[in-house]
């Protein structure tokens, strides 16, 4: 067993590492946070990685749904997406394969070690950043690629790639053991808070988009429209596109038959949108 | 100076190359103190080679203006860097911009373009693509995810490029364009978008149902039949809204959130609620 998990996890931990936030090899964060750091695409990838693409997804599936609304702003983040995806389907796969350990795994992970490790790195790069900034004052340009790519890249892989492998080599026996001697109600509790832990996710987006009570109209429409109906989120997402429109074009009329009010709007506008600078 | 007035512009691969280096490594370095601020730096490292030369101190000044603290929403926040851009290369060619104008212009449209950013791409682009692509990897499919690669794939990378050349060939003119009234309008629009297709993924993927048996009448029927009858995923529902409310009424954590979550999942389970 020991032997069969070693490629794996080597695996799944340079995958955590290619995943990062701050990973640049898959052009910054459009392939990188956004594409690989995703527990769906994970879930594909640790599948890959074990020789059970099927077991991946659908683990991968049931991580992603918690972290569907998983923010960064400003550095700061709701939860480190990234451990949470490859720690906890890496060690699910390693164990039972079972979606909902993945899922427990995951949040458990990315609350704790994900968090302090994200921190930990993200004071050990005022280090390098200062180096960066003397490199500059210096007018010293390989300085610049040094302190700003270089090192802190080497700081990233030993702080992500090497626990996630080390968790998932030495760990899966412990997640084994404890799963055998978990009484019947925590199970039961654990697997109905991983369908209940999305609505955090969702309601930090709601966070976002939601900038006055009356759109709340909106979010209900959508609700109600896929609860009662159960269509498709394709079909929603063609319905809302239609809605949106309708809105942009009464938005519009009013804006044309009130013109000396845009002048108002428009340091409303500032306003509205300067106040996102506090999710930093 | 007098040199630089007879010096070329940019061509299209040098602007291209300050594009990639910025949509490669806009955060390998980020710390809660500086954030974005040395991939400027490494982003005008080929440019100063161009310009600077033989000019060490315009050379430090480049490299020190461009090494403060930044941050925005880096794939469509490309469109500062292409303003920028087309500034620097007005000051390299020894034109009358004062070098203050791309500091200035940067603090003045991170954040601005943080709050459009994040809200097009965390809070439309992403969740939208990903509950596509969730809905295609049912039973552990495979082709969910890659749809969600191929997709984002083209289209982080492609927001990122028309960002930048737009803003290059827009120059100043562009600030009108991301703070102007026509562009509220839209941003309106597809937060209206972005707002329904969130209630759809609190519909889609959030699951709690009840396990509790009520009397009704005569017989006992499950309380979760008598409530799909009336308002089919109320439970779930009502968990969001308590969750956006403990987040954005009371100010709580994520942390707080899930203990919160947590806490009420365990004794609904051992009540027998859930």
């Amino acid at each position: 067993m020991e032997v069969s998990l070693f490629i794996p996890a080597l695996f799944t931990g340079l995958f955590c590492y290619l995943g990062a936030i701050e990973s640049p090899w898959l052009f910054g964060m459009s392939g990188g946070f956004y594409i690989v750091g995703r527990p769906l695409v994970a879930g594909l990838l640790v599948g890959l990685a074990f020789g059970n693409i099927q077991a991946g997804v659908m683990c991968g599936l049931a991580v992603q749904t918690v972290f569907i609304a998983n923010l960064s702003t400003g550095g700061a983040t709701n939860s480190e997406i990234t451990y949470a995806a490859y720690g906890g389907i890496g060690l699910a796969l390693a164990t039972t394969q079972n979606p909902a350990i993945a899922v427990t795994l995951s949040v458990l992970l990315g609350q704790t070690f994900g968090l302090i490790f994200y921190n930990t790195r993200m004071a050990l790069y005022s280090f390098w950043n200062n180096r960066a900034q003397q490199a500059a004052e210096n007018g010293n340009s390989r300085g610049i690629v040094l302190n700003h790519l270089i090192y802190p890249q080497i700081t990233t892989f030993l702080i992500r790639a090497v626990p996630i492998f080390l968790a998932i080599y030495y760990g899966a026996n412990l997640v084994d053991w404890l799963l055998k001697n978990v009484p019947q109600v925590i199970t039961h509790i654990i697997s109905v808070l991983g369908g209940v832990l999305p609505a955090l996710g969702i309601a930090m987006l709601m966070n976002i988009v939601i900038k006055s009570r009356i759109q709340f109209i909106f979010f209900f429409f959508g609700f109600v429209l896929l609860a009662f109906t159960e269509i498709s989120m394709i079909a929603l997402v063609f319905i809302s596109a239609l809605i949106a429109y309708l809105y942009f074009v009464a938005n519009n009329k009013v804006a044309a038959s009130n013109v000396p009010a845009t002048n108002t709007n428009s340091g409303n506008t500032a306003n509205e949108v300067f106040e996102d600078e506090d999710l930093f | 100076m007098d040199k630089q007035t007879e010096k070329p512009r940019l061509t299209k691969k040098e602007l291209r190359q300050i594009w990639y280096r910025w949509g490669f490594t806009h955060l390998s370095s980020m710390s809660y103190e500086k954030l974005q601020a040395h991939a400027w730096a490494f982003s005008y490292l080929p440019f100063v080679e161009k310009y600077y030369k033989n000019a060490p101190d315009a050379k430090k000044r480049l490299l020190v203006r461009h090494s403060m603290f930044y941050n925005t929403e880096p794939q469509t926040g490309q469109i500062i860097n292409g303003i920028v851009a087309s500034m620097e290369e007005e000051i390299a060619l020894g034109k009358d911009v004062p070098e203050e104008l791309p500091i200035n212009i940067k603090a003045t449209l991170m954040g601005p373009l943080a709050g459009i950013g994040d809200s097009l791409i965390q809070g439309i682009i992403v969740p939208v693509l990903l509950s596509i692509a969730m809905g295609m990897a049912t039973n552990g499919n495979p082709i969910g995810p890659i749809f969600y690669i191929l997709a984002y794939g083209i289209l982080g990378p492609l927001i990122s490029y028309l960002s930048f050349f737009n803003g290059y060939r827009l120059g100043l003119n562009a600030i009108d364009n991301i703070i102007g009234d026509n562009v509220k309008r839209i941003t309106d629009a597809f937060n209206v978008l972005g707002i329904m297709v969130v209630g759809g993924l609190a519909a889609g993927n959030i699951i709690l149902n009840s396990q509790l048996e009520i009397p009704m009448g005569e017989s006992i029927k499950p309380l979760q039949e008598v409530l799909d009858g009336i308002f089919p995923k109320i439970l779930p529902l009502c968990m969001v809204l308590l969750a956006w409310w403990l987040i954005s009424v009371k100010q709580m954590t994520a942390t707080t959130v899930i203990l919160i979550l947590t806490a009420i999942t365990s004794v609904g389970v051992v009540i027998g609620l859930f």
